[in-house]
């Protein structure tokens, strides 16, 4: 188990450092450059060549790229160039913004995309699991966006009973906070929930036909306590990492979601700075986003490590 | 008379798949008394599995019982619920499934598993339930209960397994117990083990056993009557000794004369011809009849019903009586004289090894990182490293056919495949000709490939799903250029297949339009195609029936007398391979620790492994007491 | 052994090649018999409800719907498709190295690919595109590269497990070279896997595309991708919901079509496949 954590380890620090070196790229390929961007288009040649001087903008780009990386390891991520605000309290705030709606919404993929999954799988081939079949199949066709769109016009738009927006601060009241999230999160998670539980219900599916599932009933478990303490496990470490997944497709509806409810989180911070060209900002921003879904991913394969014997105990001596 | 514990009367099952139904199993009849095991002999497709899971009340959803009643102690299963049979599985009637590996939950320490019949059937908390299967566990031949309840089912070994799976289906004390295949998965020594733990078992706990297998020592150890399962049906049943020694029945008759006898004189086999009918297409009146080679008159094509012979003794034949004590005669396609042995002209053997080795690593490249964490710790260092090949010399001589025996993990696979270039050595020397196979660059590699080629294991792997048979045979010819033209490519694959008894038409044929025999003839037709003068056969006729293994052995018999091919045969089947082969290596943890002539070291054997293995082969002569009657 | 063939039925899989077609039918012919040009503007039409004159009524610069609708169909076609088969040339021949080879090969692509794969799609596309100004094609390339790593780990897993059959062990007995083992023995056999999967890898590309398209970062106005035009459509929900409605409804059918193509090969082409995948 510990060969396979540092394993893991390594790769997320691998992936940090590749995505940042790409990421810092990105300033190299853009066309017109950083100081052109700070002076504005009146500047004369002059004033910009000495501002690339003090920008250290004349270096090899590795040393520009450690410069950046260090100064990002010590928390200074620059300062944004459309908002004249350190870069650092921008993203500090959106973070926690979007790690809000984010974590709200994988909590609830998950309680209910496994329950949906093992409900019909369980009862494989009656009509509540063809009925939760077909509403799945239809679900992960549709988009977030149009779903988001959808909700909006119905009860922003027509029934009034929800907000339009996503945003409220908590000094405003916990249910008018609440209220403002409702729908976000729903269109975050209804195509997820469709996703997971159909994962879950062929894993389950699989699981039931297996020998010891026949075995653990021939030793006469009722077939409650079957799927309870036999299948349950088995089917349930598919499950986490098809949830693994979904966390990446998670945060990319959270940036659309953030998009149109005008949600001040992670996500649009980086559209924004995208449309901007703000380049301080939208490095940041990405690698702060690689590095959250990085530590995702970590945390879901140790759980997965965790609960599944074959890793957690290796191979015993009497093999 | 005794009441039976458990009663068969008439049960009939259907598959039902959509709007089709298929018969699984027809007119079974038979009892178990208190205190006896019944065997249940058949080959694959049979229904033997089907009827032990009759007997447990844990029929599939797809399995219908059209007839036909099974009673225990006089209740009848399929007129009670759920609930009442529920009661009864695990407590009164258990069973042991046939593959360790996939019977235990792997997530799932093995304790819990064990324990539950316990806590489900008889109220014990766990701490009582830990104490019980500790004792079970030693009563199983379990040398550390503790570590094992403790362990998981991947840390363990198959026999282990087997181990623990028959202490969970003694956890309540049953009165009967329904083995299915219990020990095919396991090497033969283990097998050996638990056959002696279940007749302990039996004495002990006054146990009554439904043992099922295809294997007919295994049957001949452990029980004490047999019914012989074919198509659905049973053919034949009553006492061991006397089914085995005097069948009556032409099925019963075919079988024994199609097994290969472990140290009796290496007689031809006589093969049962055709094959196990689909079930949907099962002959109209006796379900044998279309390969029986006794098969006469009008008579045979209707329903048979069981004629007694002796007491006890039944077989669903009309011509029983008649044909007692004739044994099975082959159909008259197969009478081919063996050609006489052609004299060993060449001097020099036609494949020598020298000091081969070959090691694992486990982990590969990355495992420094391992050794950094264990420390210097010396084991940890040993463990990952395997050798499975560890200094092994043998020679075969041009025309010879060496056998090559041992249990899994001995190294004999990875030996074999050694010879073929299909894995590297680390160290040694193999010579094929005369040709140094190991230091050869690519081009030379090849032409000494031409020479030694491999016939595999298991047929529905060994072909190419997508290919035509033609396809598979020419490509070894187009490769070593061995015909200029297509008509010529043609017309040597057509005479392949007639090398291998396959008529024309099977040319066109895909691998899935063929059976398991059909596939392994192919196998051994495109080993052929390089006209080699060594082949290694591994494993080869170990995934066929028996029926079908002895025309697949009277082949590979007949082709070394017709081509003077030399075989290295690898197997674990120590009867099989003494039928064919002229010498025997023993292999074990990869040394080879005895060789000899195959009538020597069968009679006297002097390692004491090669004693073992001998002593744990199950064989009818060996316990069902007479030698199986000569094929007339 | 008898050989039963099921009475001819309609399956999931016709319903699905018949929506496609009818989709593809648009694509292709739909800017030719649309009745109006997408971009034709009209003052006087704006925001107009679906009417006979503009079947699904007209957007805030009062372009008909359903001209725009069709031509739209081709961006969401090529995006899908297009990504799809980047991903399959680049990726198959990759897996099948990584699968065939083993040892250095395939420890360093897969390196390679488990970073590409810690990347969320989305973050992956954004920086792609960030860089340089989005078109149809570069969106295509970017929504591709996104998907390659899939690809390559699905490949890879099918070819080593075709490599453990026999008979590639016999192929490899008898010495043959390597380019015959790998497109006459296994890729063969590799295949249905790779297709059943792209099948699904197509609706994946459809739906990044259009949300690329929805943030900005693909299909540029004034063309019509139906990602864009819900984007266009979005100040508009309350007092002009078709404009939204007709794209988003097109967009799901499309996706429910090639899901329902891709369950029907599955079905069709190996019945051994791990469904677990979905």
């Amino acid at each position: 188990m510990l060969e396979y954590v540092i394993k893991r380890l390594c790769y997320v620090v691998a992936t940090l450092l590749v995505m940042s070196v790409l990421i810092f790229l990105i300033t190299q390929i853009m066309p017109g450059n950083i100081a052109h961007l700070i002076l504005g288009d009146f500047a004369s040649p002059a004033d910009i060549a000495t501002l690339e001087a003090q920008l250290g903008l004349n270096d090899p780009w590795y040393v520009q790229y450690l410069r950046w990386a260090g100064a990002m390891l010590h928390g200074d991520m620059g300062m944004s160039l459309s908002m004249n605000q350190p870069v650092s309290e921008i993203i500090w705030g959106a973070v926690g913004r979007s790690a809000l709606l984010a974590g709200i919404s994988i909590v609830l993929v998950a309680v209910f995309g496994i329950w949906l999954g093992v409900y019909a799988g369980v009862r494989h081939g009656s009509k509540s699991d063809h009925t939760i079949s077909m509403v799945t199949y239809v679900n992960i066709a549709i988009p977030e966006f149009f779903w988001a769109i959808v909700v909006i016009m119905l009860f922003a738009g027509y029934l009034r009973i929800l907000p339009a927006t996503g945003y409220a601060s908590l000094d405003e009241g916990v249910w008018n906070w609440l209220r403002h999230l409702i729908l976000p999160v729903f269109t975050l998670v209804t195509g997820l929930i469709a996703h997971v539980s159909r994962l879950t219900r062929s894993s389950v599916i699989d699981v039931m036909n297996t020998q010891y599932i026949r075995a653990a009933r021939a030793r006469g478990l009722s077939e409650k306590r079957v799927i309870r303490e036999h299948a349950l496990r088995n089917a349930l470490l598919p499950a986490i990492t098809v949830l693994a997944i979904d966390i990446g497709v998670l945060m990319g509806g959270v940036v659309v979601a953030e998009t149109i409810f005008s949600y001040p989180g992670l996500g649009r911070t980086l559209i924004y700075a995208i449309q901007h060209m703000d380049l301080p900002l939208l490095q940041a921003s990405m690698m702060v986003v690689t590095f959250v879904y990085a530590m995702a991913n970590l945390s879901a394969d140790l759980l997965y490590a965790f609960l599944n014997p074959k890793i957690r105990y290796g191979r015993g001596r009497d093999a | 008379m005794t009441a039976s514990l458990l009663s068969v009367r008439n049960l009939c099952i259907d598959f039902v798949t959509g709007q089709t139904a298929s018969q699984a199993l027809r007119n079974i009849s038979f009892d178990i008394e208190p205190g006896r095991a019944l065997g249940l002999v058949g080959e694959s497709g049979s229904g033997k599995s089907t009827l032990a899971l009759a007997a447990l009340g844990l029929l599939d959803k797809e399995a219908r019982i059209r007839e036909g009643s099974v009673t225990f102690r006089g209740a009848d299963l399929y007129a009670m619920t759920e609930d009442g049979r529920r009661a009864l599985r695990g407590d009164k009637i258990s069973i042991v499934f046939q593959d360790p590996f996939t019977s235990l939950n792997p997530s799932l320490r093995v304790g819990r598993q064990i324990a539950e019949p316990l806590l489900v059937h008889r109220g014990f908390t766990p701490q009582q339930a830990d104490a019980e299967c500790i004792r079970l566990l030693e009563e199983v031949g379990i040398h550390d209960p503790r570590k094992m309840m403790r362990s998981y089912p991947h840390q363990l070994s198959g026999g282990m397994k087997q181990r623990a799976l028959i202490a969970a289906a003694l956890a309540c004390d049953p009165e009967l117990l329904i083995l299915d295949e219990p020990t095919t998965a396991l090497d033969v020594t283990v097998e050996a083990q638990i056959l002696e733990l279940l007749r302990q078992l039996r004495a002990t706990r006054n146990l009554s056993m439904l043992f099922i297998s295809h294997n007919l020592g295994v049957i001949a150890r452990v029980c004490d009557d047999v019914c012989v399962l074919y198509a659905g049906e049973v053919l034949e049943q009553g006492p061991t000794h006397r089914v085995l020694v005097d069948p009556r029945h032409p099925y019963t008759k075919g079988l024994l004369a199609s097994l290969p006898q472990l140290g009796g004189r290496r007689h031809r086999l006589v093969p049962i011809p055709g094959r196990l009918p689909h079930p949907s297409a099962r002959p109209a009146g006796c379900v044998f009849s279309d390969r029986c080679a006794f098969a006469q008159g009008e008579r045979c094509a209707q329903p048979q019903s069981m004629a007694a012979q002796e007491s006890g003794h039944d077989s669903r034949c009309w011509r029983s009586l008649e044909l007692a004590g004739q044994g099975w005669r082959a159909a008259t396609a197969e009478q081919v004289p063996p050609a006489p042995r052609p004299a060993r002209t060449q001097a020099l053997p036609m494949v020598t090894v020298q000091g081969l080795e070959r090691t694992f690593e486990v982990g590969g490249w990355r495992n420094p990182l391992a050794r950094l964490l264990r420390g210097r710790d010396a084991d940890a260092a040993e463990l990952s490293r395997v050798k499975a090949v560890d200094g092994v010399s043998l020679s075969v001589g041009a025309g010879e056919v060496v056998g090559l025996v041992g249990e899994s993990g001995c190294g004999k696979t990875t030996l074999g495949r050694c010879l073929i270039n299909l894995v590297h050595p680390s160290a040694g020397q193999i010579r094929i000709d005369g040709k140094d196979l190991v230091t050869a660059d690519a081009r030379a590699r090849r032409a000494i490939l031409k020479d030694a080629q491999m016939v595999f294991q298991n047929p529905d792997s060994s072909l190419n799903p997508r290919k035509t048979v033609r396809e598979i045979l020419a490509r070894p010819m187009q490769l070593f250029g061995l015909a200029d033209s297509a008509s010529e490519l043609d017309r040597q694959v057509l005479e392949l297949l007639d090398t291998v008894r396959l008529g024309a038409h099977y040319a066109d044929r895909y691998p899935h339009q063929m059976s398991g025999g059909e596939k392994q003839r192919i196998g051994i037709a495109r080993a052929l195609a390089t006209r080699p003068r060594f082949i290694v056969c591994d494993e080869a006729v170990s995934a066929l029936d028996v029926s079908v293994q002895a025309s697949i052995l009277n082949l590979l018999a007949d082709l070394r007398d017709q081509l003077g091919v030399a075989y290295l045969f690898i197997s674990h089947d120590l009867a099989v391979v003494s039928h064919i082969a002229d010498r025997i290596c023993v292999m074990h943890k990869g040394r080879i620790v005895e060789e000899g002539a195959t009538e020597t070291l069968i009679a006297h054997p002097r390692h004491p492994y090669t004693q073992k293995l001998l002593s744990s082969v199950s064989s009818i002569e060996k316990h069902a007491g007479h030698a199986a009657p000569m094929p007339a | 052994m008898p050989e039963r063939r099921n009475p001819r039925k309609i399956t999931g899989l016709h319903i699905g090649l018949a929506l496609l077609l009818f989709i593809v039918a648009i694509a292709v012919i739909g800017p030719s018999v649309s009745p109006y040009e997408m971009d034709a503007t009209s003052l006087e039409q704006r925001l107009a409800a679906p009417s006979a004159m503009h079947w699904l009524g007209t957007d805030e610069f009062g372009r008909d719907v359903l001209s725009r609708m069709l031509n739209g169909a081709r961006s969401s076609l090529v995006m899908g498709f297009g990504a799809t088969l980047f991903s399959v040339l680049v990726g198959v021949p990759l897996g099948l190295a990584a699968g065939y080879f083993k040892g250095y090969t395939d420890d360093v692509i897969m390196r390679v690919i488990d970073v590409m794969i810690s990347i969320p799609p989305v973050i992956l596309g954004l920086l792609i595109l960030s860089f340089t100004p989005p078109s149809l094609w570069k969106t295509t390339l970017a929504v591709g590269l996104v998907y390659v790593p899939i690809m390559v780990r699905l490949t890879r897993s099918v070819t080593l497990e075709v490599c453990g059959e026999e008979y590639v062990q016999s192929a490899r007995a008898r010495a043959e070279y390597n380019g015959y083992i790998l497109f006459s023995e296994i890729l063969p056999n590799a295949w249905p896997a790779i297709i059943v999967e792209s099948a699904l890898r197509v609706t994946f590309a459809i739906l990044l595309g259009a949300a690329l398209s929805f943030l900005g970062l693909g299909v540029q106005p004034p063309a019509s991708d139906w990602g864009l035009m819900i984007a266009e459509a979005r100040p508009f929900i309350a007092s002009a919901p078709w404009i939204a409605c007709a794209p988003g409804i097109a967009l799901c059918l499309t996706v429910m079509a090639i899901n329902l193509i891709g369950d029907g090969l599955r079905e069709r082409l190996d019945p051994r496949l791990n469904r677990s995948r979905a």
